[in-house]
């Protein structure tokens, strides 16, 4: 379950994270054309001002152009008529302020070539012009007034001022004509950063809503995920409560039923005992009658009710006996691990050493009949622990170290302890006869045992050993080689936890 | 005060071999007296508390009792021949069974039993057990000695 939830986990915020990203990506594209739509726009409403400008500019000099010509004429026509100077000089004026401004149209229109044309023959008019008028102000000048007079009437100004004029009102359409042109661009141009702006903010508000969307999406998964793992937390803790107290149940039931078969078994088991114990009673009384039917009437007792009462019935009643009491040792071993699981564990700080000792002491006759040392390497750890079950486990290791010797090698053992973080080891090493390596998980089995069988024992000591260890949070395990001896080491938890369900 | 009358025996235990090997023994110690065997606790608690010829009624008894019942456990026969009040409070009972866990024992003794005594699978020690309780049974003749 937990592993579902993780990948669950995993794969939304994988698949997110790129939705996201698409999105942002997206959103930032839209942004940056609408940026360089709006600078192009930009640049291009400034080119069209400009435009705008240099036609109002070039409208100006035309207007200014004509002006000059019209003042000029009507300043020539003035003198013509009156011989007044002032005329003459405000001509002057007007004449010399023309060929300037000309010259202004001609550079403000040069990349026109339909203006450069216009103003050629606006040149050549308008030298043609001013030549004439020159001609006839030197005629007033020189007091020719009637002469003058005479060439102003016949002369061409006034179609060459109407050629002038149409020149002048071409370039004017032209350059409104440019101007229409212009405008028309730009206003293509603003639809077209118009259109993009729409574009660009429908993308964007998709993009924030679809991405609105991914988030509200993706929390509302996240908070169902962490809803989902807090339930399976809060479950877990009630799962593991449960089935602790499956195990504790299943221990119990294992416990009472070892308990009532061992004991329902000893029942028949006494009967066989007890009535063979009548079959042997009724022995002597008739071994007395065959050797007195022997004594006294030979004839009547033949071989086979001698070997009866001698041999076969005896034979029989032994074996049956001694079978009945290993049936009985063996009962006993179960009910003593039944009785041992359902021991109360009481932890205390113990003193290992301390315990060794006193197993020392114990056993000390044993120890010496066998000419075996016992040797306690100190300090050793503390523990808090069961004190009864810990002394039976060491007790029943020193006891089989120092039953199985190596034969002409007197017995050491060696007791020592070491602290690993929080646990306790308990070495019990010997020089003894070992344990061949295919045994190794055997002898920790009940009833099993390993190599030569010289020694009294029914297989129980090491698996109630196992047991007390199981039962103390602990392990047993056993290194060794058939000759060379063998460690046993017991792994028990520095501070007893109770394994058991709390009430 | 009652010196003359005999001390039955009330025996109630389910195993007829049982039954019978506690019997022999108890005969081979000597003691002749009444033997009244039940197999099952109705029968038993209805001779013990209800018979006109059963110990609530006349005479002392002794009750030998097996804590393994078909019907019913031992240990309920027990709490009822020792229960306040009870007219059979003061009758002797011997407790025996193949039971030797000490919780079940201390059990029996706190309930009031006078005598524990485990079955055991060999048979001489069996039979010295029982012997020693024919010996037990000669001393208590009167029910008013128990005490001790």
């Amino acid at each position: 379950m937990i592993a579902t939830i993780r990948n669950r986990f995993v794969v939304k915020e994988g698949r997110f994270g790129r939705v996201l990203i698409a999105f942002m990506a997206l959103g930032f594209i839209a942004l940056i054309v609408t940026g360089i739509a709006a600078g192009i726009a930009t640049s291009r409403n400034e080119q069209y001002t400009q435009a705008v400008g240099h036609t109002y500019e070039v409208e100006l000099a035309i207007g200014t152009a004509r002006r000059l010509i019209e003042q000029g004429e009507a300043s020539r026509r003035g003198y013509l008529l009156t011989g007044d100077t002032r005329y003459r000089k405000v001509y002057g004026d007007w004449a010399g302020a023309l060929s300037p401004a000309i010259g202004r149209l001609g550079q403000l229109t040069h990349d026109n070539p339909r203006h450069v044309a216009s103003l050629g023959i606006l040149r050549r008019e308008i030298a043609a012009l001013l030549d004439q008028r020159a001609y006839t102000i030197g005629l007033v000048d020189r007091g020719e007034r009637a002469a003058a007079l005479a060439q102003f009437e016949h002369e061409t100004s006034i179609r060459r001022l109407s050629t002038i004029r149409q020149q002048f009102d071409a370039m004017a359409r032209e350059e409104r004509r440019l101007l229409d042109l212009r405008n028309a661009a730009q206003r293509a141009s603003v639809r077209v950063f118009y259109v993009i702006l729409a574009m660009a903010a429908v993308i964007l508000a998709f993009v924030a809503l679809a991405s609105w969307l991914t988030v509200s999406r993706y929390t509302r998964d996240l908070a169902a995920s962490r809803d989902t793992l807090r339930r399976f937390n809060e479950r877990l803790e009630e799962t593991v409560t449960e089935r602790t107290a499956d195990l504790s149940r299943a221990n119990e039931e294992i416990q009472r039923f070892a308990y009532i078969v061992s004991h329902d078994l000893r029942s028949p088991l006494v009967n066989v005992m007890g009535f063979t114990a009548e079959l042997a009673a009724v022995i002597p009384p008739l071994a007395a009658l065959v050797d007195r039917a022997e004594a006294e009437c030979p004839e009547i007792v033949d071989q086979d009710a001698r070997l009866a009462v001698r041999e076969d019935l005896p034979e029989a009643i032994g074996f049956i006996r001694t079978s009945t009491q290993k049936m009985d040792r063996l009962i006993n071993a179960i009910l003593k691990l039944s009785r041992e699981g359902r021991r109360v564990i009481t932890p205390e700080p113990i003193d290992v050493a301390a315990v060794i000792d006193t197993i020392e002491g114990s056993i000390r006759h044993v120890l010496d009949d066998r000419g075996v040392t016992l040797t306690i390497e100190r300090p050793m750890p503390r523990l808090i622990s069961d004190r009864v079950a810990v002394e039976q486990i060491l007790s029943n290791l020193i006891e089989n170290a120092s039953k199985y010797l190596q034969p002409g090698r007197p017995g050491t053992i060696r007791v020592s302890a070491e602290k690993r973080r929080d646990r306790v080891i308990v070495s019990v090493a010997d020089n003894g006869r070992g344990i061949d390596p295919r045994d190794h998980q055997r002898i920790f089995d009940l009833f099993r045992r390993s190599g030569q069988q010289d020694q009294p024992g029914e297989g129980i000591g090491l698996a109630h050993v196992r047991a007390l260890a199981y039962r103390l949070g602990g392990t047993i395990d056993v290194e060794s080689q058939l000759g060379q001896g063998s460690t046993f080491r017991l792994n028990l938890p520095a501070t007893y936890a109770s394994q058991d369900t709390p009430a | 005060m009652n010196a003359h009358q005999t001390v039955g025996i009330v025996m109630i235990e389910d195993d007829e071999g049982h039954a019978r090997l506690i019997e022999k023994n108890i005969r081979r110690a000597g003691i002749n007296n009444d033997i009244k065997h039940f197999t099952d606790g109705t029968q038993a608690l209805d001779f013990l508390f209800e018979a006109p010829d059963g110990p609530a009624k006349s005479g002392p008894a002794l009750v030998l009792l097996d804590l393994n019942l078909p019907d019913m456990s031992g240990t309920d026969i027990l709490a009822q021949i020792k229960a306040e009040g009870s007219p059979l409070k003061r009758t002797p009972v011997v407790v025996l069974t193949t039971t030797d866990d000490k919780v079940e024992i201390q059990r029996c003794y706190d309930l009031g039993c006078n005598v524990y005594i485990t079955k055991p699978v060999n048979y001489e020690s069996f039979a010295q057990a029982i012997r020693q309780l024919g010996l037990f049974l000669s001393v208590i003749q009167v029910p008013e000695v128990e005490e001790h």
